[in-house]
């Protein structure tokens, strides 16, 4: 069976699905057995879940449009050039 | 870890078009475009109107100031006026401005004095001398937030343990997890192997999800309250 450092060598082609079989089973059966690894897994998961959450949300720094001054700065930046 | 050294004139705006990616919104016809190559200027407007927002959300999401993504917004627009007639519309032209957004930014990270950046090896997995994982390993900072924590709130502190990463970490993160570039992608744009994405983003996640653990179990512990 694969250690836990083993593991976490492999655990991001693991659940990205880039791993061989035989490997994709040795992984799958570390995080069977080991309570650590599958609660890191889990976390890990929730975390990537998190991140692409933070920037997609109204608020999560998308602006429904951009300030005047902005717009209006950056066509005169183009005639400027 | 350290950027593959490189010189800012070398990198052009409009490089990287020719990688493949996502179908994405577009709100041209092909009449926007032809009118942007003519040069007229009210097209350039209804452009910078519509995909302003995306190019300053991008460019706040990389750089580490407001002061920074405004001027980031105003060259990303020159380069992509003045390259509009190298678009060769194998992705849309909404795509096309987010990877020269995200390209502005880069060379801007890359012109800027690289800070000392903090490492990030306490944030990683600690294992014993037989490779079993130490429980807990890596997570030590006792959360200073008292309050329940609502969902938008979450998000903002997501934004801001993100922001604590150091760049080699963060920039692979934004570009893998949240504009959803592949890793072959990301390396050709940070100029790195792809096997040092793997090991950067793993590696960002892990100090992500150790900033985070503080924070996500007091969240729990109040929904179980």
């Amino acid at each position: 069976m694969l250690t836990c450092k083993e593991f976490d060598d492999f655990m991001l082609d693991y659940l990205e699905g880039g791993l061989p079989v035989w490997q994709k089973f040795m992984c799958w059966m570390h995080v069977k057995m080991c309570r650590e690894c599958a609660y890191f897994v889990q976390k890990y998961r929730r975390v990537i879940t998190l991140g692409k959450d933070a920037f997609q949300s109204p608020d999560g720094m998308l602006p429904d449009y951009v300030p005047e001054e902005l717009v209006k700065a950056a066509l005169a930046h183009r005639r400027s050039k | 870890m350290a950027f593959a050294p490189i010189a800012v004139d070398d990198v052009k705006a409009t490089d990287f078009i020719g990688i493949s990616e996502p179908q994405d919104i577009d709100f041209g016809d092909g009449e926007l475009l032809e009118c942007l190559r003519a040069g007229e200027e009210k097209c350039f407007e209804t452009l910078v109107r519509n995909v302003g927002p995306q190019v300053l959300a991008t460019a706040k999401r990389y750089l580490r100031s407001d002061a920074e993504a405004a001027d980031c917004f105003q060259d990303t627009f020159l380069a992509v006026f003045q390259g509009i007639d190298r678009f060769e519309q194998r992705s849309s032209l909404r795509t096309w401005v987010r990877r020269i957004t995200i390209n502005q930014c880069l060379m801007r990270i890359r012109k800027q004095v690289r800070r000392k950046e903090e490492s990030i090896e306490h944030l990683l997995p600690a294992f014993d001398e037989k490779g079993h994982r130490i429980e807990n390993g890596g997570i030590s900072q006792p959360s200073t937030i008292s309050e329940s924590l609502d969902s938008e709130r979450l998000r903002s502190i997501v934004r801001e343990k993100i922001g604590e990463l150091p760049d080699d970490y963060r920039l692979v993160l934004l570009l893998r997890d949240i504009d959803g570039y592949t890793t072959s992608e990301t390396a050709a744009i940070l100029r790195i192997k792809s096997n040092a994405v793997k090991t950067r983003l793993h590696r960002a996640r892990t100090a992500l999800k150790s900033l985070l653990t503080p924070v996500l179990e007091q969240r729990e512990c109040h929904a179980n309250v």
